[in-house]
């Protein structure tokens, strides 16, 4: 944990170029553009609050939405409006059209590298959510993550590009580098309370096609 | 008793297990005809069956003594194999051995010659086996499926008891760390025609914690009881029977606590294991050529699990494995250049297990076999061997598997060996029949290859799968995983006081199973199987030397180089379709040079022993060297390379100290693990430093002539 935020805060102090957008009632995460890059860090996708009747660790239960455009996340409020482009909870993510949303979203996974995607067709790649199956696969080794049982841990696959396609029909390439509190996964030994507590926040990057 | 004459016997330091073995009086005719054979020389048997004087021997073996047992301390298999050049211990299901790079599957472990039952997920523990009665333990290395069928892939583990006729008891007590203790009783009684002979262990220790103020032990409280018996009959000059009745029993307990939000749950789990095994054996000598030798052997083994947590119904699990075989086996010896041997074998095999659907009945496979071999020395200088096994097996696809060996004699102190051998290792029970839910955690299901499409469409038609995954249409009759092995190597000494060997070694698996996901539940929990899926190799190099710098002192080490690889990822790398991460977390492509090939093997694995020895009198050091080994795909491409989690590397030195006080006491101490090296997660078995004291007594009487 020490090193998690020892690292972010370096971060954020050497680059110059970057804003920080504090949010108070979704905890504090952070947006930085460089080169039309948009990376964002600590991007808390309904974290867990405590356990089930069953001992199922929960949180919430609601998304955070977020606006590819705006760079910044939309409040819950607007989750049936065209405001949003993708929304995160656990594992699971959702773009705004089908069963998740009004808008004209979508979005399929690519195999391949961030820097070499220049452009897609949409219209022949693009699935759009329909409830419970989404566009982006949830699942181990499914869509854009793999879940190892034994040591509890979610780490994205290295070479999955999300290729998204916002509410207003706009296109973006995002890869997510990491599931954990300032992008550091805990080790396969940290105790199981590490490993509850510092999961779900998003750490990604995108850019607009 | 006490008009008999005891004569106090030293065995602990000076029975070399060669200078008492045994011989039959069929024995001894039958190698009468094999000219010049010196008794004092060690003999070997797992490398072709038959006896060999280890120089002859075309299959390089490696023998482990009874004395260099005594002098590690050892009390299980796994704390002496853990200290050979080339054997990697894993941990998991128990402790495995991994041989020339392969998993604890594909390693057959015997005793006397028959093996052993009752894997957990392909692992045979090494510490089911105490060696207090071992005369010896045989190794060889890559593939002998040609002799021993299935699971002899990467090699063969043969432990020889010790069936020596006199009439001795023998008795030893250990204490040590973790209040440790094992008791040997060792009896021997010979009488005309009659050996008979008792070994008793027992080891009892309450385990340790690694982790503090933790409640559960990482290596739980644990009694083993072992109790070995043999009796052997000379019914004529040319007849012997022996029977072997071995019983072993262990009973684990743990204790685990889980907490959950300050709640804490307390479990308690009991463990029973019990293996018996009977051996009954004819050995019949029709002339001075020919010897033909019936064995039976049944052997049965039992596992029980239960978890009892409190407010909740108790989980059980139930594993029953039966194995019975009946073999012949005839040697015929023609001249000094030709002898063959030919057997011919039947098993019936079955496993009963609650995690196969109707648990009350015992899933079975039978197999016929054949196996012949022949040993031809067309000049004195070479020695070649060609045979071949074929297994015909009821459940699944026949296994053929040859092997072609060669050794020449370049001068007397210099030798060749070259072998090339098809190792299989069948589907197990597991594969098979497998109908698991863990309904704990969350619902997911193991089906066996022959239970998976019958459960799935089954499930189906009732409305309980969400979707088919691609694999389940590969799903059909399991085949047996199989190995080619090439092994050459050389042997140099160049006096009596130094041995050099080294040898290389390369094995193509093909067919390996794999677990796949082929379904989904409805509620979305995983379904997996079993397929023929991946091929891979391991190749090595590995190296022995001892030196014996004065008739006291002596050094030896060991050393192996290992690679191995998945040969389907090594494609994937080649076609750049694999990336890792970069330093920020983001994805790059990964090179090949990255790949690091199957996990949990170290690439570099050494010993070293210094030993030093007078009449009564020894002491020596020994040191395992094991180089980091990858343990977690960290980067999540599904693949292991230099970006992922690795355990350390590691030295453990171990050191003993024995002295001989009078004719039947001795006295052993000993610290393991001496700078009480400890890696919790990836050598949950290696405990801290540990001490431990050894009292040995013997009294022997000499045999009437």
């Amino acid at each position: 944990m020490a090193m998690a935020i020892v690292a972010s805060s370096f971060y954020a102090c050497t680059d110059n170029t970057k804003s920080i957008i504090d949010t108070s009632n979704n905890g504090s995460y952070k947006v930085y553009t460089l080169n039309d890059v948009t990376e964002v860090q600590n991007l808390i996708a309904d974290t867990i609050i405590g356990t089930s009747a069953q001992g199922q660790p929960v949180g919430t239960g609601h998304f955070t939405f977020f606006s590819l455009k705006n760079r910044a996340m939309v409040p819950l409020t607007d989750s049936a409006t065209s405001n949003w482009d993708v929304a995160f909870r656990g594992t699971t993510i959702l773009t705004n059209a089908g069963t998740s949303g009004p808008g004209m979203g979508g979005a399929y996974m690519h195999v391949g590298l961030f820097a070499d995607v220049i452009s897609f067709n949409a219209d022949s790649t693009i699935r759009t959510d329909a409830a419970p199956v989404y566009a982006i696969k949830t699942g181990s080794n499914k869509g854009w993550y793999i879940y190892d049982g034994p040591n509890n841990l979610v780490t994205p696959i290295p070479g999955r590009v999300l290729m998204i396609r916002g509410a207003d029909s706009k296109l973006y390439k995002l890869e997510i580098n990491n599931y954990y509190k300032g992008g550091v996964t805990p080790l396969t030994t940290a105790t199981s309370a590490i490993k509850l507590s510092t999961q779900r926040y998003y750490n990604f990057r995108y850019k607009a096609l | 008793m006490k008009g008999l004459k005891y004569h106090f016997f030293v065995i602990l330091l000076f029975a070399s297990s060669t200078a008492t073995y045994a011989q039959t009086a069929a024995d001894t005719s039958y190698h009468a005809h094999l000219k010049q054979y010196n008794i004092k020389e060690e003999t070997v048997v797992t490398a072709t069956r038959t006896e060999r004087k280890l120089s002859n021997v075309a299959i390089p073996t490696k023998i482990i003594t009874q004395k260099s047992i005594k002098q590690a301390g050892s009390m299980r298999l796994s704390d002496i194999l853990q200290e050979q050049s080339g054997l990697f211990l894993t941990s998991g299901f128990g402790t495995g051995v991994q041989m020339q790079g392969l998993n604890p599957d594909y390693t057959l472990i015997m005793i006397n010659g028959e093996p052993l039952v009752g894997r957990t997920s392909g692992v045979l523990d090494l510490n089911r086996l105490a060696v207090g009665n071992i005369k010896k333990i045989e190794i060889v290395k890559g593939p002998s499926s040609s002799l021993y069928g299935s699971e002899a892939m990467a090699g063969v583990i043969n432990i020889i008891t010790d069936q020596t006729p006199n009439n001795k008891l023998a008795a030893s007590l250990r204490y040590g760390t973790y209040n440790t203790k094992d008791f040997n009783c060792n009896t021997t009684f010979s009488k005309g025609k009659f050996t008979f002979s008792h070994f008793l262990n027992s080891y009892q220790s309450d385990g340790f914690s690694i982790r503090p103020y933790a409640v559960e032990r990482t290596v739980a409280p644990i009694w083993r009881l072992t109790n070995q018996f043999h009796t052997s009959y000379q019914a004529s000059a040319k007849t012997k029977i022996d029977i072997d009745l071995r019983y072993a029993y262990e009973h684990i307990q743990n204790e685990i606590a889980v907490t959950n939000n300050g709640i804490i749950t307390y479990s308690k789990g009991n463990e029973y294991h019990k293996d018996f095994n009977l051996n009954p054996v004819i050995t019949h000598l029709f002339s001075n050529k020919l010897k033909s030798t019936l064995r039976l052997y049944a052997t049965n083994y039992n596992a029980d699990q239960n978890l009892n947590t409190s407010g909740n119904s108790i989980y059980d699990d139930q594993l029953n494995h039966q194995f019975v075989r009946v073999e012949n086996q005839t040697d015929y010896y023609l001249n000094d250049q030709i002898s063959f041997n030919t057997g011919i074998g039947y098993v019936q095999e079955g496993v009963k297990s609650n995690r196969y659907e109707l648990n009350s009945a015992r899933r079975t496979n039978n197999i016929n076999y054949v196996f012949a071999q022949t040993e031809i020395k067309p000049i004195e200088k070479l020695t070649i061997i060609v045979g071949f096994r074929y297994d015909n097996n009821q459940l699944f696809a026949a296994a053929f598997s040859p092997k072609i060996a060669a050794m020449y004699k370049a001068t007397e102190h210099l030798k060749f060996n070259a072998s090339i051998g098809r190792g299989f290792k069948a589907p197990d029970f597991r594969q098979l029949y497998l109908n698991f839910t863990n309904t704990a955690a969350g619902g997911y299901s193991v089906f066996g290859a022959l239970e998976a499409q019958k459960q799935i469409d089954f499930l189906q038609n009732i409305g309980q799968i969400l979707s088919i995954e691609s694999d389940y249409y590969k799903l059909k009759e399991l085949h047996p995983e199989y190995a080619t092995g090439i092994n050459f190597g050389l042997q140099y000494n160049p006096n009596q006081q130094i041995q050099f060997d080294l040898s290389f070694f390369r094995n193509d698996v093909e067919n390996l199973i794999d677990t796949r996901l082929v379904a989904y539940h409805k509620s979305g929990a995983q379904i997996f199987s079993y397929l023929n899926l991946k091929n891979a190799y391991t190749q090595g190099i590995e190296s022995q030397m001892s030196v014996k710098i004065t008739p006291q002192f002596a050094v030896s080490a060991g050393y192996q180089y290992l690679l191995t690889a998945d040969k389907d990822q090594v494609k994937e790398i080649e076609a750049g379709r694999v990336y890792t991460i970069d330093a920020s977390g983001f994805a790059r492509l990964m090179r090949l040079d990255e790949y690091i090939g199957l996990p949990n093997r170290s690439k570099h694995m050494a010993n070293f022993k210094l030993s030093y020895e007078n009449e009564n009198f020894f002491t020596n050091l020994r040191i395992i060297y094991r180089s980091k080994w990858a343990v977690s795909d960290k980067d999540g491409n599904g693949l292991y390379n230099s970006n992922d989690g690795f355990a350390n590397a590691f030295a453990q030195i171990n050191i003993a100290a024995g002295k001989q006080f009078s004719k039947q006491f001795r006295a052993q101490i000993g610290c393991d693990n001496i700078g009480n090296y400890i890696d919790m997660a990836n050598l949950p078995n290696l405990a801290g430093r540990t001490f431990y004291t050894t009292l040995s007594f013997q009294f022997n009487q000499k045999n009437k002539k």
